[in-house]
């Protein structure tokens, strides 16, 4: 009777065990795309039997979480997502299971992908690590509302010689920051918290400079007329054109000021577009409007690309389950229909795909922000330039440090990152 | 004689014996972790190449020192963690002193000054942000009600350390409340019935009666809070990431990034080291005071 209870206690033990084996298990940040995820795995499960555990998380955890995961030789996650900030440490480091063979043996299309994504989040030096997931390329929320308007368009017509429209180049754009700063409304809000916010949305005035982090071989090139003129500009908008205190506004206070209708644009993340559209969260639903970052010419833009990427860790205890997951989330189908809930898709024949176009019309405008996005410098020490970036910046926009001199520390300190990481020789 | 002495040497052992786990424990908790900083601070560890080949020596130490930033964090600490424990200090010893008068409904006051203690500091810093947004915060509205011009209180160099400090005395000043009226209830009630019978006031009671007696109860607050002080991080993190600028970069935040964004783990050990030997001598001096008191 024992031994029967006993086989009977093991053998349950081990078909559990058994079943318990195919968990894919994945940590991943608690924002919009995460959630829809979340709304489709039941699919995956019913298709292959295997059960996903999706372990969200604060952003600000997640490093924390993972390297220790990374570095041990057998972890508990069986994919990850990797932001592209993390791409150089993580490959560099040896923690991600290249994914070529998986890819050629499966017939996995990656050329449906962006291929700013695809350099973002995907290969590096020639090596696919990564599958990309979303992005989070900035564009400028705008109000159309106050671009139509008629009184407007003649006393912009009558201050500055040109017709009002949406900004076709960045110079035209200042000119509107400007215009619409009065009445208690401001032309822009910004999100000047340290280090990434601020980082961050300044490479958008960079790029729309024509400016360019470094040359082909890594040699930094920030302090320069184009650098200068982003320092100077973000400096005016932040102190003179935008809200009291958006000097350490992160961006989700910036947006709440853009949502409650207090400024006329707001260079972000684009998966903020659906939340202007939410009237629990908006007074302006219907009046907002995103766009391409402009550049210093009407045929070049000046957005910044964002992106993070599906991949397997080498700790992965189960990377043939993960694998199987992997194919399925980033499968036509499934990165479809996470783009019908609002996701921000990678994809080309799904930023193409006519049931997404039919319900999102900005699909398009940001379709055409990533083609003409810029990437930020990914290498091992990506979140250190950033630190420093977001450092100086700061310090330049309360008045402490003069543009160029701010701009001199970054790229001293820049390169001694690239040296350290060999870029640079 | 040598009975006794086998005795003594028995009851060591057992007192040894017993103590064996708290100390193994202690040992595995605290000490560990402070050999393991000390030896990862003397290599060229990093959480790239997690290993202890490079042995540096005291260039970890050198390099933390000759960083302008690590410098400027540790002034600006020192000058937050004056701010915070002498205003404090001053205004939980008037409070503890009015409450310690007090008859009625005193667990209902202590109820009250409990409830920030009680609060996690990131929710701490996260309702305080909602509360100073300049343009759509209640405070600024308050103010704007009363007549005041907006205050930039996150987004100024020259408001923002203050507006931590104001942050962090709103959450922390029940502590010294709460253990130096602890103090003040313990206190012998002969010498002021004395004092009074010799004519002396209330302010002279104060300071030849209260003071004196209460020298150790306010060192043991000081140093406890001052330790607590230099920690600060989260409101920090929450509230303004170190900036606007620098000029909010406290010690613990510059250590944390140097750890967990630049992933430089023997310089950050190297820096919490120092930081830690300051923290020593420092406890060590105050100790030494606090015994001539007594």
């Amino acid at each position: 009777m024992l031994r029967q209870l006993l086989l009977g206690i093991a053998l349950a033990a081990g078909m559990s065990a058994q079943a318990a084996a195919e968990t894919v298990t994945i940590l991943m940040e608690g924002v919009p795309d995460t959630e829809y995820v979340k709304t489709l795995v039941p699919e995956f499960t019913k298709e292959t039997g295997i059960e996903v555990n999706l372990e969200v998380v604060n952003y600000a955890e997640m490093h924390t979480k993972l390297v220790p995961q990374l570095v041990a030789s057998k972890g508990s996650y069986s994919a990850i997502v990797v932001d592209f900030y993390w791409v150089g440490e993580f490959t560099k480091a040896g923690w991600l299971l290249p994914l070529d063979e998986r890819i050629a043996a499966d017939k996995f299309d990656t050329s449906v992908y962006m291929p700013k994504m695809m350099d973002l989040v995907g290969k590096v030096d020639g090596v696919t690590y990564m599958l990309p997931f979303y992005n989070y390329a900035m564009g400028m929320l705008y109000r159309k509302d106050l671009l139509a308007d008629e009184k407007n368009k003649t006393d912009f017509k009558s201050k500055y010689g040109t017709d009002l429209g949406v900004p076709k180049t960045w110079d035209e754009y200042l000119k509107q920051v400007e215009f619409f700063t009065k009445d208690g409304m401001h032309g822009v809000v910004n999100q000047g918290l340290r280090p990434d916010p601020i980082a961050m949305e300044w490479s958008n005035y960079f790029f729309a400079n024509g400016g360019e982090y470094h040359t082909d071989d890594w040699k930094p090139t920030l302090n320069n007329e184009a650098g200068i003129k982003a320092v100077e500009q973000y400096t005016t908008n932040v102190n003179k054109y935008g809200p009291l205190g958006s000097a350490s506004f992160s961006f989700d206070e910036a947006f709440n000021v853009m949502a409650q209708g207090k400024a006329y644009s707001y260079i972000t993340y684009n998966f903020f577009r659906a939340g202007i559209d939410d009237p629990t969260k908006s007074s302006v639903v219907g009046k907002v409007e995103i766009m391409p970052v402009p550049g210093p010419t009407a045929d070049k833009g000046g957005s910044l690309n964002g992106a993070w990427g599906w991949a397997i860790p080498k700790s992965s205890p189960n990377p043939d389950a993960a694998w199987a997951f992997l194919k399925w989330v980033e499968s036509h189908e499934t990165a479809k229909k996470r783009a019908l809930q609002g996701g921000s898709p990678t994809r080309t024949d799904v930023f193409d795909d006519p049931d997404v176009n039919a319900k999102y019309a900005y699909s398009q405008a940001l379709k055409n922000m990533l083609l003409t996005s810029h990437n930020f410098p990914v290498f091992t020490y990506t979140p250190q330039l950033v630190e420093v970036l977001g450092r100086e910046l700061s310090l330049a926009v309360a008045g402490e440090k003069k543009p160029a001199e701010a701009l001199a520390t970054v790229e001293v300190e820049m390169t001694e990152l690239a040296k350290k990481d060999g870029k640079l020789k | 004689m040598n009975q006794s002495l086998t005795i003594e040497a028995a009851n060591r052992r057992f007192g040894w014996f017993m103590s064996a786990p708290s100390l193994a424990l202690l040992f595995a908790v605290i000490l560990f972790p402070v050999f393991w900083a000390l030896f990862t601070s003397v290599h060229d560890y990093t959480l790239i190449t997690p290993n202890f080949d490079n042995f540096t020596g005291a260039a970890n130490y050198v390099e933390a020192v000759n960083t302008p930033e690590f410098r400027h964090s540790l002034l600006l600490t020192t000058m937050f963690v004056a701010g915070v424990v002498a205003i404090e200090f001053v205004l939980g010893f008037i409070v503890a002193l009015m409450l310690n008068s007090v008859e009625r409904f005193k667990p209902i006051y202590y109820g009250i000054l409990l409830c920030p203690l009680l609060m996690n500091p990131v929710i701490v810093g996260l309702i305080w942000r909602m509360f100073l947004h300049p343009s759509l915060g209640i405070v600024n509205y308050l103010l704007s009600v009363a007549g005041v011009e907006p205050v930039n209180w996150l987004g100024s160099t020259k408001v923002a350390i203050w507006t931590i400090i104001m942050v962090d005395i709103w959450h922390q000043v029940s502590f010294m409340i709460v253990l130096l009226l602890a103090g003040l209830s313990a206190l012998p009630k002969e010498p002021y019935e004395a004092a009074r019978v010799d004519g002396a006031g209330t302010i002279r009671a104060f300071l030849h009666i209260t003071l004196p007696l209460m020298g150790p109860v306010i060192m043991v607050t000081l140093l406890i809070r001052l330790i607590f002080a230099v920690k600060t991080y989260d409101l920090v993190y929450i509230m303004t990431r170190g900036g606007p600028g620098t000029s909010t970069d406290f010690i613990s935040y510059f250590i944390y990034r140097t750890a967990f964004v630049s992933l430089n783990i023997g310089e950050a050990s190297a820096m919490s080291a120092i930081l830690l030997s300051l923290i020593l001598l420092l406890t060590g001096y105050l100790y030494r005071y606090m015994r001539t008191l007594t």
